[in-house]
């Protein structure tokens, strides 16, 4: 995409994301061509509406198609893709003899989907299967979040019920592409968060002046900007890289900027923040169930850190 | 000349050309290092490197300033430049081209990329700290040109510098940023005095400079008179950039170098992944930054945010070097643990100089966020 035909995707999946969400939004998306443009500019595609879709607190199943994208499967939109269990990224199904056990989450278009893709482990590889949605039990999650709409899902599938199996996928490649989009998630989620502290800050009068004016305030808000940018940086530059490694540090720093963003804006926002009469808190929500999904910023940091302590070195990152 | 080609070509010479760029004995001193910087400079403006990058009016081979940021780059990481030293040229370099009389420019810019000079930076004074549009140090205008009276301090290299970047305060005492003027002032001038400062890393880096009625000609000046706000405006994101990439290499460095020193079990992994993912950080904001002047953008207020990132990187590195290194910081008496103390004890400076991460952070709030005046 050039400049001028990205501002126009941008400008109609703003349009799209800020007016619908859940079945309507991903009808929408249908309408917008986006499956279309996740193929082809998957960058784009990705960056721009999870951005939005952080940013404005809406939901979609857009998570599952970047999942069928990265594995390379062509599945009918209306099925589901279940997810790994919250704080993981190991594939969600497991192969036990003659019977598939299934562990994870989905998001919207699972219940209403005819089919759910399970990826699962098998020996030296991971295989794909297409479960018939009625073979496993679902169950919604309210949880921290109701309103981002995921389900639990479990259920224990004898083979002879299982489609045929997929051509191996890569896993690895699936969730490199799942961590950047929970990610630019994220970021829009704290850019959202900064902005409402930062309009707080400047609108709220104390001893005779905004409290806009006071360092303790600006600095908190600065420190939330430097995170948010920290993170975006190596989103984008994790398009580049193409490494599994740079999707997970990127959706880390995602994570711990969103955290850190609502820890700082919730103590600018003080009282009104607290209510629900006020909407930060369902952003403050929100990126605690995101910052989990794909893993943790806290056992992502924790993993990068044993691989660099065993390599002895870092690996290779954004070369000029 | 394109970037890979300039990397290819680089890293050949550099393998072939260790014996000539290595020093027999690591350089451990100040002294050391600003000699060992002068060959380096010396053998890469020779064979080329370090001309590529900057216009040809000023000596260089022109191309895009990604080149000059893969040299640092790779001087660095092979350890064979401070990164501190080395890097002063990218923010004095640009101020002359932008800012000096072409025919000026053209004569000293290359003694500078040759390593035959040493230049410095005279902003901060006693009084002028994070506020730098509050200097005094005096230019009063004659007839046969400036004379120069006052001081400035962690002025880093003065006495190793020919050539110093002053600003002077030309207008009224009060007149804040709009009475201030750049000068390009000898060092050998009579009325310049030095004292280096014996700082809590070991290294006399910077130093205060008195000028007692120093005479600086007319076509010294940087800039208009009362410019000087300007000029030290654009020098201030240089500090920000280029050398901050080169900054990171360092960093990474380092930090490999501690993962192969620290004895087993010294380390945690959370630890070391959280240190790990600043320098990620680190290097694809700079790197964004590097495309962005490369591209011919005016940097602004947004390098507080790569200033930020660098500080707290450098912290966070040697924070760790302290953890898994402990004994050697402490207590150890050898080279290797003299270095890595030396190096722990600087990175504290990395939150002050510079502008502090105080001062980052107003920017930021004030330039960024639109939260408007703190006053």
């Amino acid at each position: 995409m050039d400049r001028a035909e990205r501002d126009v995707f941008e400008r109609g999946l703003r349009h799209a994301v800020e007016a619908h969400t859940g079945a309507a939004l991903d009808a929408a998306l249908l309408e917008l061509g986006w499956p279309d443009a996740l193929a082809q500019d998957t960058r784009e595609a990705v960056s721009v509406l999870f951005a939005l879709q952080g940013s404005s607190h809406t939901t979609s199943s857009a998570l599952d198609r970047v999942l069928a994208c990265a594995i390379g499967l062509d599945v009918p939109p209306s099925s589901g893709f279940v997810l790994p269990p919250l704080g993981r990224w190991d594939p969600p199904g497991e192969l036990d003899r003659d019977r598939l056990v299934v562990r994870g989450l989905g998001t919207s278009s699972l219940p209403a989907g005819a089919t759910a893709v399970v990826v699962a482990r098998a020996v030296n590889t991971e295989v794909a299967f297409c479960v018939p949605a009625g073979e496993l039990t679902l169950r919604p999650v309210h949880g921290m979040d109701p309103e981002l709409g995921l389900v639990e899902v479990h259920g224990t599938v004898p083979k002879h019920a299982l489609a045929p199996e997929v051509v191996s996928p890569s896993w690895s490649a699936s969730v490199a592409l799942a961590q950047l989009a929970v990610g630019y998630e994220l970021v829009g989620a704290a850019r959202t968060m900064l902005e409402l502290a930062r309009q707080h800050a400047l609108a709220r009068v104390q001893f005779g002046q905004p409290i806009a004016r006071f360092q303790a305030v600006r600095h908190r808000l600065a420190e939330t900007l430097v995170g948010i940018e920290a993170a975006e940086g190596v989103l984008d530059a994790a398009w580049e890289d193409r490494s599994p490694v740079a999707a997970a540090v990127a959706k880390a720093l995602a994570g711990r900027g969103a955290r850190a963003a609502s820890r700082h804006c919730q103590q600018v926002l003080a009282g009104i923040g607290f209510t629900t009469e006020h909407e930060f808190h369902r952003y403050a929500r929100r990126v605690v169930v995101l910052d989990e999904l794909f893993g943790a910023s806290r056992a992502l940091t924790r993993e990068l850190g044993a691989d660099v302590l065993a390599a002895r070195r870092l690996p290779a990152f954004a070369p000029l | 000349m394109e970037l890979d080609e300039f990397r290819r070509s680089l890293d050949d010479w550099l393998d072939q050309n260790e014996h000539l760029l290595r020093p027999e004995h690591a350089a451990e001193t100040l002294d050391e290092q600003m000699a060992q910087l002068a060959v380096v400079k010396r053998l890469t403006y020779d064979a080329g490197f370090m001309r590529w990058g900057w216009p040809e009016r000023v000596g260089g081979l022109g191309g895009s300033s990604l080149l000059r940021a893969y040299l640092g780059e790779a001087l660095t990481f092979r350890g064979l430049v401070e990164p501190g030293i080395y890097s002063m040229t990218e923010v004095l370099a640009p101020t002359m081209i932008d800012y000096a009389a072409p025919e000026l420019a053209a004569t000293m810019v290359p003694r500078l990329l040759r390593g035959d000079e040493t230049w410095c930076q005279g902003f901060s004074e006693p009084g002028t700290g994070s506020n730098l549009a509050s200097l005094s140090c005096r230019a009063t205008r004659t007839d046969d040109g400036w004379r120069v009276s006052g001081q400035k301090v962690w002025t880093s290299l003065a006495q190793y510098a020919q050539r110093c970047v002053l600003l002077t305060r030309t207008g009224a005492p009060d007149s804040a940023h709009r009475g201030i003027t750049a000068l390009f002032v000898d060092m050998d001038s009579a009325g310049v005095q030095v004292r280096p400062i014996e700082t809590m890393h070991g290294a006399p880096e910077f130093s205060e400079v008195f000028f007692d009625d120093v005479a600086v000609p007319f076509d010294r000046t940087l800039g208009a008179e009362g410019q000087g706000w300007s000029v030290a405006m654009d020098l201030l994101p240089h500090e920000r950039s280029t050398a901050l990439w080169h900054r990171a290499a360092y960093l990474q460095r380092r930090l490999e170098g501690l993962l192969r020193a620290a004895p087993a079990g010294a380390l945690e992994p959370a630890d070391v992944g959280q240190v790990a993912q600043l320098l990620f950080a680190l290097r694809a904001r700079s790197r964004a930054t590097q495309r962005r002047l490369a591209a011919g953008e005016r940097l602004g207020p947004e390098t507080s945010v790569d200033k930020v990132l660098v500080a707290a990187a450098e912290q966070a590195v040697f924070d760790l070097v302290a953890d898994g290194l402990s004994t050697s910081v402490a207590t150890g008496d050898d080279p290797d643990d003299a270095r890595w103390r030396r190096e722990y004890l600087y990175s504290r400076a990395a939150t002050i100089y510079g502008g502090t991460a105080e001062i980052q952070r107003n920017i930021i709030a004030r330039r960024l966020l639109d939260l408007g005046t703190d006053r």
